[in-house]
């Protein structure tokens, strides 16, 4: 079992329900096509979590089986509810922005925040509308007279109000321009983060939640291909930058990944492969530096679309 | 329960062109022309020509106290029929809103963001058919009333000034404050009869991927014509009959024409309805249509409608959009 749990020493308050989300067996099958293949991990409360995979990885199916939007085998439990069976009262609890969500087009702003105001018990209404101050929506613009990035900003505005114990974002960006994508993922991080909450993102952009991430999930064709915290990443995986003469004997250590920059070679150790691998011995082979997630999910990836 | 009034608000954000403007504009233009009507009467005659019973009356004092009588108690009971085409709007709105209702959400997967809010399904299909079987039916019968009204205190107006002065004994009679009670009071056996209806076009609005509109009309029609044509065949070889016209009543009917106020004349003896000469009888006719819901057939559909309501519920629950 792939356990993200535990895997650092928790610095911080550890809350009493351990397991925000947690899979076992997880299977989704589209016919034949099986887009989960019996996946086991576990989420614990108060981490942020980038669930990382190609194009029909099953991240997406993943996420939809969490949020009881589809029917799924294997046990797979959310905030201690079963998304099948007690899905009205998991969404008390719950939100999320789904990659394919549109805003109904006829909706108004304002009539937007009276509505989710109306129905949802842990909306902030004041925080909504501070993000909303802070783009150029309109309380009377439809989302119809919007562009696709300020239909995400109101999406989120909205969304980021909810003070939800999971919140789920899948390729919550899409359509937005780079600053307010940073700024979007600052106030991810100062405003709306906590030690209660729980935040499962994807993304194809994962050079830009890097940063806020504390554990990785990368999936691949329904299976887990690596699940650990970011702190665990950062001692298991070591990138050298060697210089040419050192190349033969770097490379006989059995690389994950290796490509050329101002003409050394850069390569990707795993420190815990099969044989094991010390860092003194990395250290003598040149400059040591930790991987940036990309270049491990590229690594880890390798094939996919092959 | 306030989850169900933002909900209801929400049909109505989305719909108001076709639950709110559209009766206004069949209102304005019964206004106009019925209205404008009077006012030109009004305008281009000099004096006041008053048919009554084939003999050309002139002078206000030929006209008979019976007929003044009448006329006063013909304008009090029935002025709200003048309102008639509002009625014939409503049905052709709720059909159409019935079948996008959960068809819409999923085709532009807006469904996903109200599924991301605390709202179950159950909630939001019962609001859909809340607003389909009495909001809308409501803002058209206050519409209706509204414009009625109007066209009742021009009509008044313009007699009066001809020299027929009906004010004083319209507003005396009774039937006049009535009229609004009566109308009101078929809205629990319009629900009734159009549950089948709107059961029917939910469900095909959360099962149907597309094309609502020939799955809602196509299967029944073409059932009926299958059936027909079996029917046919089965009746030449062997003599034996289906009951086509049966199914073609009794599902068929009730499963589209539901939401057509009055559908359930249909059912009531024709020569009572033929004896309304004073005005419409509102307590008769009240009495003669729910006389309707002794029939059993009435409330199997109705049940039907619920099961498939429910259904409904239990298709847009599972429905994976993309």
């Amino acid at each position: 079992m792939n356990t993200v749990q535990d895997a650092v020493p928790n610095t911080t308050l550890k809350p009493a329900s351990s397991a925000v989300l947690s899979a076992r067996g997880l299977t989704k099958r589209y016919g034949k096509q099986v887009a989960v293949d019996g996946i086991d991990f576990e989420i614990p409360a108060g981490r942020i979590v980038g669930l990382i995979g190609p194009n029909g990885s099953g991240k997406t199916t993943t996420l939809k089986a969490a949020l009881g939007l589809i029917p799924f085998e294997g046990e797979l439990s959310v905030l201690g509810l079963d998304p099948r069976t007690q899905r009205d009262a998991l969404m008390k609890d719950v939100c999320f922005i789904a990659d394919v969500t549109i805003l109904p087009r006829w909706l108004r702003v304002k009539d937007a925040v009276d509505f989710v105001e109306g129905v949802h018990p842990r909306f902030d209404r004041s925080k909504a509308e501070r993000y909303i101050a802070n783009t150029r929506l309109k309380p009377g613009m439809k989302v119809k007279e919007m562009s696709k990035g300020m239909v995400v900003q109101l999406h989120l505005a909205l969304v980021m109000a909810i003070d939800a114990r999971l919140l789920v974002l899948d390729e919550p960006t899409l359509g937005l321009d780079i600053l307010y994508r940073k700024q979007f993922y600052q106030h991810l991080l100062e405003d709306y983060f906590d030690e209660q909450k729980t935040i499962v993102i994807t993304t194809h952009q994962v050079e830009e939640i890097e940063h806020i991430l504390t554990d990785l999930l990368f999936i691949r064709d329904g299976k887990i291909a690596l699940a650990a915290s970011m702190e665990e990443i950062g001692q298991r995986y070591v990138e050298v930058m060697v210089p040419n003469e050192k190349a033969a004997a770097a490379r006989a250590l059995q690389p994950l990944d290796q490509r050329a920059m101002f003409g050394k070679s850069v390569m990707l150790f795993d420190t815990q492969r099969a044989g094991g691998l010390s860092r003194s011995q990395l250290e003598a082979l040149g400059e040591v530096r930790h991987p940036s997630v990309a270049d491990l999910f590229v690594a880890t990836m390798k094939g996919s679309y092959a | 329960m306030n989850t169900m009034k933002w909900l209801i608000r929400r049909e109505l954000w989305e719909h108001k062109g076709a639950f709110v403007y559209a009766p206004l504009a069949v209102a304005a233009a019964l206004v106009l022309l019925l209205g404008g009507g009077f006012l030109y009467a009004l305008a281009t005659t000099g004096a006041f020509h008053f048919q009554a019973n084939g003999q050309q009356v002139i002078t206000i004092e030929g006209v008979p106290p019976e007929m003044y009588a009448r006329a006063a108690a013909i304008a009090a009971s029935s002025y709200l029929a003048i309102t008639a085409p509002l009625f014939l709007v409503l049905p052709v709105v709720v059909f159409f809103y019935c079948l996008a209702a959960l068809h819409d959400e999923r085709r532009d997967r807006s469904i996903l963001f109200w599924k991301s809010l605390p709202m179950s399904d159950q909630e939001t299909v019962l609001s859909k058919a809340a607003v389909a079987l009495v909001v809308a039916p409501l803002l058209t019968v206050a519409i209706g009333i509204a414009t009625s009204l109007v066209l009742l205190v021009l009509g008044l107006l313009a007699s009066a000034v001809k020299g027929v002065n009906l004010i004083a004994p319209v507003l005396a009679n009774a039937n006049f404050y009535l009229s609004p009670l009566y109308l009101l009071s078929f809205l629990p056996l319009y629900i009734v009869w159009a549950l089948p209806t709107v059961g029917w076009l939910l469900l095909v609005s959360s099962w149907a991927r597309s094309k609502v509109f020939l799955w809602a009309v196509g299967v029944p029609v073409i059932a009926l014509a299958l059936l027909a044509w079996f029917d046919f065949l089965v009746g030449r070889f062997s003599g034996l009959s289906l009951n086509v016209k049966w199914f073609g009543e009794e599902v068929v009917a009730r499963m589209l024409g539901g939401l057509m106020p009055g559908i359930w004349f249909g059912e009531v003896n024709g020569r009572a309805l033929a004896e309304q000469n004073a005005g419409l009888d509102g307590p008769m006719l009240i009495g003669l249509s729910y006389g309707t819901l002794a029939s059993p057939a009435v409330w199997i559909a109705a049940a039907a409608g619920c099961a498939m309501i429910y259904g409904a519920i239990r298709l847009r629950r599972w429905r994976d959009e993309g």
